[in-house]
């Protein structure tokens, strides 16, 4: 009897700690096939619509009609699209898509796939950018060398070609300047949350979310 | 050697560290012609996008400055009208959403120096009662 209750404490021991493992990370583990359409098809209208159109050219007129009528059921999840549809859209299409739309359906994954860290800080409206400085270098630096899951890249391999090198190098560069553009821009909105501070005589109290392509930083914004 | 220098925007700099850029430019060589030239297109495409999103930041924020002023009018007239308020907005900025509170309150105040009082009374209290 002993045994039998401690045999059935190790099952259930075993199995709580893979379902925990399993919960923990989802997206450290094999990306499922459904879980990658879903975000294909995440894109924007005028990709989405060059990435059917190209569907069309390839696989026929009958494929085509059936991808447009069933796409949204793939994004919600409400049907799962089978080998042969996941292999043509992720396998084969990569190969003769025009490097536009690769380069939308890496942004797409890279949304998706790459961690956004999220920070928070206090600062003081005078010494705001030498509080701030090493962080946003933090981040930047991490976004650039951030690499999609080895799984993810394992089963797309032509995210190992050389045009996908080279868009993920467009995208890394462009991210990096929306982060820096997006710093430039917080000089002019610091003075006038300064100024709100400054004119509500101590009542009030100001949080900032600082968006940034790589990641996010809660600033809780102090005036001396 | 530390570094020292805390620019928020950091300074212009090689957009790889080197053995990433010797990857991207053996990519970059691997391309045929047409490759290319789309390299070239969606690089320039990318620069437009930016500006266009710059452009929506710049309004985001003189939308959200108006509206902070607006904010601080309103505050100040509450403040001479009533003695309790609380008001909790946000913005949507060039660089993100600003969340602000402002916050009046006499009766918290009240209750504060009640609270003092009771106690310094206490204490005194307790003083006499001990000499």
């Amino acid at each position: 009897m002993l045994l039998l209750i401690t045999l059935a404490l190790i099952v259930a021991l075993y199995f709580g700690y893979s379902y925990f493992r399993r919960s923990a990370s989802p997206k450290e583990l094999k990306p499922k096939n459904a879980e990658l359409m879903k975000v294909l098809l995440n894109l924007d209208e005028e990709p989405l619509d060059q990435l059917f159109a190209l569907y069309k050219q390839e696989f026929g007129t009958s494929a085509a009609r059936y991808a447009r009528e069933t796409h949204r059921k793939w994004r919600s999840g409400e049907v799962r699209p089978n080998k042969q549809t996941f292999g043509r859209f992720f396998m084969y299409l990569p190969k003769v898509m025009s490097f536009d739309l690769k380069c939308e359906v890496l942004r797409e994954l890279r949304e998706e796939y790459l961690h956004k860290e999220q920070y928070e800080l206090t600062v003081y409206t005078d010494d705001w950018k030498e509080t701030l400085a090493p962080l946003v270098k933090e981040i930047i630096a991490k976004g650039e060398t951030a690499q999609l899951p080895a799984p993810i890249q394992k089963k797309l391999i032509w995210l190992a070609d050389d045009d996908a090198e080279v868009a993920s190098a467009i995208l890394v560069r462009s991210q990096r300047m929306e982060a820096e553009q997006n710093l430039e821009m917080l000089e002019k909105e610091f003075a006038t949350i300064d100024h709100l501070l400054d004119n509500t005589n101590g009542k009030g109290k100001v949080t900032h979310l600082l968006k940034l392509p790589f990641g996010a930083i809660t600033l809780h914004i102090k005036r001396r | 050697m530390e570094d020292n220098n805390d620019d928020l925007v950091p300074q212009k700099q090689s957009l790889f560290p080197v053995s990433a850029e010797d990857i991207v430019d053996n990519a970059l060589q691997n391309l045929d012609e047409k490759q290319a030239r789309e390299v070239t297109k969606k690089a320039a495409d990318e620069l437009v996008r930016i500006a266009v999103e710059k452009r929506k930041a710049e309004y985001r924020s003189d939308r959200a400055q108006d509206e902070m002023r607006n904010l601080i009018t309103n505050a100040n007239l509450l403040d001479e009208r009533v003695s309790d308020y609380k008001i909790n907005s946000t913005f949507e900025t060039a660089t993100g959403t600003t969340s602000v509170e402002i916050k009046k309150s006499r009766s918290n105040t009240i209750i504060l120096i009640a609270a003092i009082a009771i106690f310094v009374l206490l204490v005194l209290v307790l003083l006499l009662i001990r000499f």
